[in-house]
């Protein structure tokens, strides 16, 4: 089994013409992407606070917590 | 700077710790925010909430911190550098903004938190703590973080190109005498 890296090899990298490989463009791709639709939803939504996530608003009057989930009967 | 290696191993176990103990906090984390979601049963509904919060704060970002504190130091003071190879970019770059989504998202916790604990809840509150997001963000967090993992373990090659140039200037100081001849 080939022991993984401690320390960056002195030839990785080095060697090349200066063309940045796949992976890179990849991840950097998806970066961009995940970067912009972050700041879409902080522009189109707001902050990024509770206001942000909260459906509706108003709170309704009927209590159910109580009610729906009884303690256990004596 | 570069590290002494017998601090160069504390800081990258501390680093390895703290960013696999953050990536099982989100698992557990995501284990609440699925119960808080499809739950019929309102008082894990709300208890889902509370241990949410709870673990947001007291588990999740000290082990996030750690992570991005531990992970800089690593960089920074060994030969891998912040900026030299774009695998250790990367996580820098998963890292920043992992953190910056949680501490944005804490509020929200917080406010969940705060309504579930309420001794009576409306049914307008109930449906607002059905609320998916903690779902959402616990996932994308998975993600993030188990991108992360493969990044560090795998330690991809490549070089940005400040990296090239900083390899070529290394090289250049070490060998300034075969250089002169």
């Amino acid at each position: 089994m080939a022991a993984r890296p401690t320390q960056p090899d002195s030839k990785a990298g080095t060697d090349d013409n200066g063309t940045t490989p796949r992976w890179v463009k990849v991840f950097g791709i998806i970066a961009l992407i995940v970067l912009l639709l972050f700041i879409i939803v902080l522009i189109t939504r707001g902050s990024h606070g509770p206001g942000r996530h909260l459906r509706g608003g108003g709170s309704q009057t009927m209590s159910v917590a109580l009610v729906e989930h009884p303690g256990p009967q004596s | 700077m570069t590290l002494t290696p017998r601090l160069r191993k504390f800081a990258l176990t501390a680093h390895v710790t703290s960013s696999v103990g953050w990536l099982g906090a989100i698992v557990g984390f995501l284990a609440l925010a699925v119960a808080g979601l499809t739950s019929q049963d309102i008082q894990l509904v709300r208890a889902s909430h509370l241990a949410m919060r709870l673990t947001a704060w007291y588990v999740i970002v000290p082990l996030s911190f750690a992570s991005l504190l531990a992970g800089l130091v690593s960089a920074l003071g060994t030969k891998w550098g912040l900026f030299r190879h774009y695998w250790v970019l990367f996580k820098l770059l998963i890292n920043v903004f992992a953190n910056i989504v949680l501490l944005m998202y804490m509020p929200t916790l917080d406010h969940f938190a705060g309504m579930a604990a309420n001794a009576t809840l409306s049914t307008g509150d109930l449906q607002m703590l059905r609320d998916p997001s903690a779902v959402i963000h616990a996932s994308l967090a998975l993600l993030l973080l188990l991108v992360a993992t493969v990044l560090g373990l795998y330690k991809p090659r490549a070089v940005t190109p400040y990296g090239r140039r900083r390899m070529r200037e290394d090289r250049t100081l070490s060998q300034p005498e075969t250089q002169e001849e």
